[in-house]
């Protein structure tokens, strides 16, 4: 185990960073607050700037505008190796000519610390990746995944103020990925150690974060803890990012009456609700929210459809349901001894509550993808 | 399946395993023969070779010119190729062209040229009598420097598209990674690049050896009397169609160029694990 | 019945096909292929030699331009039974060393020179000799001191009286020669005297007094006319062609013919050639034909000895004959016998003097 001194796990703030390349916006006013031995993670589609703010971080690229503070303090000035910060690369990019000892040794050797102390640190920080044995050989005698694993040695066996991981998994096939992502889980414990990461896997993000920021175009496009991300997206973008879900059109027909005409049903609001969607078109409808039992309440809103297409995902299966109106929704529902799978072509009436419906901004943000 | 692939492979390398046969064994093999067989086995060849100062001190001559080009054109490649891999990739491109221009010269024409360069009445001395640096014409020509300048000019794109080479297949994270692992810009060059390009550097510099232990137009064009190769006594007896004593020296220049070969790849071993494993930074 | 007829077809066949490849082979008798040298000597040779050749006799000249390593190609031919040659130069150097390796045909001189018009120092067994040239002093005339004239080896010996930059080539033939006549050895003499070992001492240390102011050492004829046109050096020893180049380059250059060493050039049979007769004939036409020499002498300076060759030449043309009688009178006549028997043990005395 790591002896801890109070400097490993600092805060982290973006201040309205914004970074240009040419014409390109990389980042622009991006703002991000960090806690002390949190785990963040940035969650986006390729090119929306995740890898420029982990670069603006560590030193690899200038923020053109705004500022960037560790533990309070500015870092803009600092080169990369005066920021004691961690960093794993997406290729690992450990040393070829080095074997695993003197990967993990050189960022001791570089701080001058006596070769007992580096002896003591690189065995200690092994052990923990369960590589212990493994000092004597060189990178392109691992696997993969115990490449990544000296790669997060290597990281965290100076101490850094804070972890950089930039899509550490992806060159993983599935199986181990999901093990170290475990692995990841369990370091973070020990270590306490503050941790942004960076992943456009959003199942990644949501088993991995303590809270996820999920970026598009630069920017932030809403930052909250893995379930209030999944259950309360605040836009097409998030909603569709996060999840399966479905986005389906309403519009208010009278001040206390909403029309789905994606479904073809009309519904009253209660009273206690009047407020709902107030301004929104839209609302998301994840799948495993959609149910066939119907106990006609007011909350509920219930339409027609029939059965296109099904899936098996496990224990879970899935339908395409396509409704009057022709629109296409995803439904979920676990399967059991009870649960008599569906034909195609069978017609059924589907039922969800009013709060399992989020309404939608439209958002500026991936009207693309939405 | 594996087995499969193992006798497939197997199939290609044959005719590989056919041109080392036919053009480089047998023939080896034959100088070696002749070297020790005319006609009747004798020995009168390398006696004569070894027995004779003039030859050792040709071969010591030779390696030792080698030797020094070889070195000089690591030196200057190194930071022209680092200088070229730095560049985006069209102007990479660019640059290896202006690289290889000299290559499409014949090595005649460029050892003339360089004695229009050098010459008494060259270039170089004419602008130096211009410029009132000196009243008499500087010695440049027929001497040893001269071979170095010639020598390292024809090899020098040689070694700078090995290096390059091997210094466009390093991925530059590394060098990102050593910084953020705490390495200065230089520590990460010498830490981390340096090792990592040497190997290419190195097999770069044994080309160039061993294409100047071959060299004697060159030398006999721009050198001093002295600058004399064990290629130009190869000429030389093959001319007198002495093919055993040619073949003689042959081999000793064949079995030299491969020792001086292994000696420079075990310094250059040596000296990676110096730069890697130095614990002070 | 029909088989028979396909039979009789096919034997029909045969037999024009064996016909039509024999007539093809009769036709390629009447040509000879000779090894010569390219460049400018091959251009004028075909124009001056072989058109007049197969106007007069038939016989076709393949030429195959020569390569620097001529002899080596000569010998592996003769070995493996492969004689590509019907006729070839030879240079007066490469002359004992075929003969020693036995890559020649003797010469049969009743076909070649029945009536004994040649000299006898131009019909050796195995090649004739069809040409001169030599190795003659150069001068830079522009540079030479005040009202003086390099007139001798001597005098380029005498770097008080004649400074400046000079060059010689790089192998001991000839300049050891030079170095005897510089010390005062008469010319009829070199040879006896090269032969001993104090002779041969007494060439070196004369060569041991001239090392020093020479610039360097050429290897070829073209790089020391570059070193004379350069004014890289001033005086140099070159081939007595090789001041056309010079002169047509407006460089004012001259040539010093006392002293200079006269080499012959051979022409020669290739050993095992299936051609003796026509090849024989051709080294005939080469060597005998005064009114082709004289035409082929108003391009390239090398004549031969063609009987009449000087009869109605032009006398200033004549005097840049090296076989001219007043020139051949101030030369030596280079012994290839003597470099045939010595170069090997010389050459090697030669590099280490070289070395040191
Ligand atoms: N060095 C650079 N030069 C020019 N444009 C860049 C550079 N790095 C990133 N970009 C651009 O900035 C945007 C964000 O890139 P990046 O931060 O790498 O995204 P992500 O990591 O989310 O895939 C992209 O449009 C990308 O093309
Ligand atoms: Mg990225």
């Amino acid at each position: 185990m790591i002896e801890r001194d109070v400097e490993f796990g600092a805060s982290v703030t973006f201040d309205s960073v914004s970074k240009t390349y040419g014409a390109v916006k990389a980042l622009s006013d991006f703002n991000l607050s960090i806690q002390r031995g949190e785990f963040v993670t940035l969650l986006g589609p390729s090119g929306s700037g995740k890898t420029t703010a982990l670069n603006v971080l560590a030193g690899f690229a200038d923020a053109t505008e705004g500022d960037v503070r560790v533990n309070k303090k500015s870092i803009l000035g600092l080169p990369p190796e005066r920021r004691n910060i961690g960093m794993v690369f997406q290729n690992y990019s450990l040393f070829p000519h080095m074997n695993v000892f003197e990967n993990v040794a050189f960022p001791l050797r570089l701080r001058k610390m006596s070769q007992a102390e580096i002896k003591k640190r690189v065995g200690d920080s092994l052990a923990m990746v369960q590589l212990a044995e493994f000092g004597d050989r060189m990178p392109n005698q691992l696997s993969g995944g115990q490449r990544q694993r000296v790669a997060f040695a290597r990281a965290i066996v100076f101490e850094p103020s804070v972890l950089l991981m930039d899509e550490p998994l992806g060159a993983l096939d599935l199986k181990l990925r999901e093990a170290m992502q475990l692995e990841i889980k369990r370091y973070h414990k020990q270590l306490g150690c503050t941790i942004l990461f960076v992943t456009h896997d959003q199942g990644e993000a949501l088993a991995l974060s303590d809270r996820i920021a999920v970026m598009g175009e630069g920017q932030i496009v809403q930052i909250d803890t893995p379930d209030r991300i999944y259950d309360e997206p605040n836009s097409k973008y998030v909603a569709d990012f996060i999840g399966t879900t479905n986005i389906v059109d309403f519009e208010r027909v009278s001040p206390s009456r909403v029309r789905f005409s994606d479904l073809d049903v009309e519904f009253e609001l209660a009273d206690s609700n009047k407020n709902w969607g107030e301004g929104r078109q839209s609302i998301s409808l994840r799948p495993e929210k959609l149910h066939r039992d119907i106990s006609p309440s007011d909350q509920m809103i219930i339409f027609d459809g029939s059965i296109e297409e099904y899936l098996f995902l496990g224990n879970i299966i899935q339908y395409s349901v396509k409704t009057k109106s022709g629109k296409t929704l995803l439904f979920q529902e676990h399967r059991g001894p009870s649960v008599p799978i569906l034909a195609r072509g069978e017609t059924l009436k589907l039922a969800f509550s009013i709060n399992d419906a989020r309404p939608l901004d439209e958002g500026t943000h991936g009207s693309g993808l939405a | 399946m594996n087995t499969n692939r193992k006798i497939t492979s197997t199939w290609l390398l044959w005719p590989a395993l056919f041109m080392l046969v036919a053009f480089f064994l047998i023939p080896t093999l034959d100088i070696l023969r002749a070297s020790v067989y005319d006609p009747e086995f004798t020995t009168k060849h390398f006696v004569k070779l070894f027995g004779s100062n003039v030859y050792l001190e040709i071969l010591w001559r030779t390696i030792r010119l080698s030797l020094i080009v070889s070195l000089i054109c690591a030196v200057i490649a190194y930071p022209v190729s680092y200088f070229i891999v730095l560049r985006p990739r069209k102007q990479q491109i660019f640059f290896l062209f202006l690289v290889f221009i000299p290559l499409w010269m014949s090595v005649l024409i460029r050892s003339y040229a360089w004695m229009v360069v050098l010459g008494r009445e060259g270039l170089i001395n004419a602008i130096m009598i211009g410029l009132g640096f000196t009243d008499q014409p500087v010695k440049m020509l027929f001497t040893t420097g001269a071979v170095y300048i010639a020598m390292v000019q024809i090899l020098l794109p040689i070694q700078i598209v090995t290096c390059y080479s091997a210094m466009s297949e390093i991925d530059f994270d590394l060098m990102r990674a050593a910084r953020i692992l705490g390495a200065k810009p230089w520590q990460a060059i010498r830490r981390v690049f340096l090792p990592l390009s040497l190997d290419g550097t190195v097999t770069g510099a044994i080309i160039v050896f061993m294409l100047s232990m071959g060299f004697f137009i060159t030398p006999a064009l721009v050198g001093g009397r002295k600058d004399i190769m064990m290629a130009n006594l190869i000429e030389f007896q093959v001319n007198q169609l002495n093919w055993g004593f040619a073949a003689a020296i042959s081999i000793v220049l064949l079995i030299a160029t491969v020792i001086s070969v292994f000696i420079i790849k075990r310094l250059a071993k040596t000296l990676t694990r110096r730069l890697v494993g130095g614990g002070s930074a | 019945m029909t088989r028979m007829l396909k039979r009789i077809a096919k034997v029909a066949m045969a037999t024009l096909v064996v016909a039509g490849s024999a007539n093809l082979a009769f036709a390629e008798d009447k040509e000879i292929t000779f090894s010569g040298s390219g460049g400018v000597v091959g251009k004028v040779s075909k124009e001056v030699w072989w058109g007049p050749y197969t106007e007069a006799t038939g016989i076709k000249i393949n030429h195959v331009a020569a390569e620097a390593k001529r002899m080596p190609q000569l010998e592996a031919m003769v070995k493996s039974g492969n004689v590509l040659w019907d006729a070839m130069e030879v240079s007066a150097s490469d002359y004992p060393l075929g003969v020693k390796k036995g890559l020649f045909e003797p010469i049969d001189y009743s076909q070649v020179d029945p009536d004994n018009q040649l000299p006898a120092d131009t019909r050796e067994e195995f090649g004739v000799a069809y040409a001169a040239y030599s190795q003659v002093l150069i001068v830079r005339t522009d540079k030479l001191p005040e009202g003086k004239k390099m007139q001798s080896w001597a005098d380029f010996w005498d770097v008080e009286n004649f400074p400046g930059p000079r060059a010689l080539r790089g192998r001991a033939e000839d300049n050891l020669e030079f170095a005897l006549l510089a010390d005062g050895v008469p010319a009829e003499d070199i040879y006896k005297v090269l032969s001993t070992k104090e002779g041969l001492d007494r060439a070196f240390a004369k060569m041991d007094e001239i090392k020093p102011h020479i610039t360097t050492w050429w290897t070829s004829g073209a790089q020391s006319v570059q070193l004379l046109s350069d004014g890289e050096v001033y005086f140099c020893p070159s081939y007595n062609g090789r001041i056309t180049t010079l002169v047509s380059s407006g460089i004012p250059a001259e040539i010093v013919w006392n002293g200079g060493a006269m080499h012959k050039s051979y022409i020669a049979i290739p050993k095992g050639t299936k051609k003796l007769k026509e090849a024989t004939e051709y080294v005939k036409f080469r060597t005998t034909s005064a009114d082709r020499m004289r035409e082929y002498v108003t391009h390239l300076p090398y004549p031969g000895w063609a009987p009449g060759l000087f009869d109605g030449m032009d006398p200033k043309m004549a005097a840049n004959m090296p076989t001219y009688p007043q020139n051949q009178a101030v030369q030596f006549s280079a012994s290839a016998e003597f470099w045939a028997e010595n170069l090997e043990a010389i050459q090697e005395r030669w590099t280490e003097w070289l070395l040191q």
